[in-house]
């Protein structure tokens, strides 16, 4: 009687995850998920000698159809993008440099220039790496449109393994 | 005893467990319902029927616009029913957006047309997810970066902060700018998602007035 409790008992608490765990489909439907703007290409992961500052060359996509401002925008309102790594993981960032944007203009008013980057493009990030192997979180803040509308700015990591010798 | 031990500590791993999955599941869902709702909300874009150029077509076109309360620069709390009786153009904007930019002077020269008949324009800050409600600092300088634009732009019309937390009801926000035309009687009769012209913009502002 005892075991069968206990068996009951057991039953119904995976009943009950189970039941916890189902989602309802049978609601409206998500539209499919939005491909991000931006897309980290390489490297993975790159070896430096420790402790001295070495180029490291980070490679970018941006979606078809997208632009996103350039380091150097010709406005100050519009957000700039930026390529950062948080202080104390064994990894310092000297400098980056940005490549030039080139200039754009939307269709609703040509007079109005932008700088952008569009497609391909690639950071030459001077890092400092101490002994051994660090997984650096970097960050690329960046706020992308397309010919009529811009997306909220967006911060995407940026995970590479920078091994210092 | 040793035994009655082993059993408590799977007993308790197990309710851990089930505590856990319980709560990420909870969250899950809730995240899942304010995504069902902003996208239930969702304006999607229409071809015309008739062969003109495609158009918005909103849940909320023919229904009254969410209400809502939001401080001006001045930390005056505004409320949407504060302008019932006339024709509205809710435009939701960002300072990042470029494209708000070139449509803001269209907006000034449209508003200053058309507020002699009963016609306003109500803007809304809608800055995104980078500026959280409890980041006093960067809630300052959004103010402050609103402000001047607005004194740059000579905006002679209503300017509200902190437009994300009607995300959901307004169908996401997630792009900008967006914009509403409601008639007098605070009814949706037209949305726009994106820059257009200054033509279609008068065009919606007219419908708006009912002309």
């Amino acid at each position: 009687m005892n075991r069968r409790m206990i068996f009951a008992v057991a039953i119904l608490f995976f009943a009950a995850t189970a039941w916890a765990q189902f989602i309802n489909e049978h609601g409206p439907q998500l539209q499919p998920g939005k491909t991000a703007a931006v897309e980290f290409l390489a490297p993975d992961q790159v070896s430096v000698p420790a402790a001295k500052p070495t180029k490291v060359l980070l490679h970018f996509r941006v979606q078809p159809g997208l632009h996103i401002n350039s380091h150097t925008p010709h406005d100050e309102f519009l957000i700039p993008t930026v390529f950062s790594i948080p202080d104390g993981k064994g990894v310092r960032l000297e400098s980056v440099s940005y490549p030039p944007g080139r200039d754009f203009v939307l269709p609703a008013d040509p007079t109005k220039k932008l700088n952008v980057y569009t497609g391909y493009f690639v950071l030459d990030a001077l890092l400092v790496a101490a002994p051994g192997e660090h997984v650096v979180e970097a960050k690329l803040r960046f706020q992308a449109c397309d010919q009529s509308q811009c997306m909220p700015p967006k911060t995407i990591p940026i995970t590479v393994v920078v091994t210092g010798k | 005893m040793k035994r009655n031990t082993v059993v408590l500590g799977v007993t308790m791993a197990l309710l851990a467990l089930f505590a856990w999955a319980g709560w990420a599941n909870w969250i899950w869902r809730q995240q899942r319902a304010e995504q069902l709702l902003a996208n239930a909300a969702k304006a999607t874009l229409v071809p015309d029927a008739n062969g003109g150029s495609p158009h918005y077509d909103s849940p909320l076109q023919g229904k009254p616009a969410p209400s809502f309360a939001l401080e001006d620069l001045s930390g005056h709390k505004v409320q949407l029913e504060n302008f019932r009786g006339k024709a509205i153009l809710l435009n939701f904007w960002a300072t990042w957006c470029g494209p708000c930019r070139i449509e803001t002077p269209w907006l000034v020269e449209l508003r200053n047309q058309y507020a002699a008949q009963g016609f306003e324009v109500v803007g809304i800050s809608t800055e995104g997810e980078d500026l959280k409600p409890d980041d006093k600092a960067g809630q300052a300088r959004q103010h402050d970066a609103v402000k001047k634009f607005v004194e740059i732009m000579k905006v002679p019309y209503p300017m509200l902060l902190g437009g994300d937390v009607l995300a959901q009801t307004y169908g996401g926000l997630d792009s900008m700018p967006t914009s509403f035309y409601l008639d007098k009687n605070g009814v949706v009769v037209a949305v726009q998602l994106g820059i257009t012209s200054k033509a279609e913009i008068e065009a919606s502002i007219l419908k708006a007035m009912g002309k």
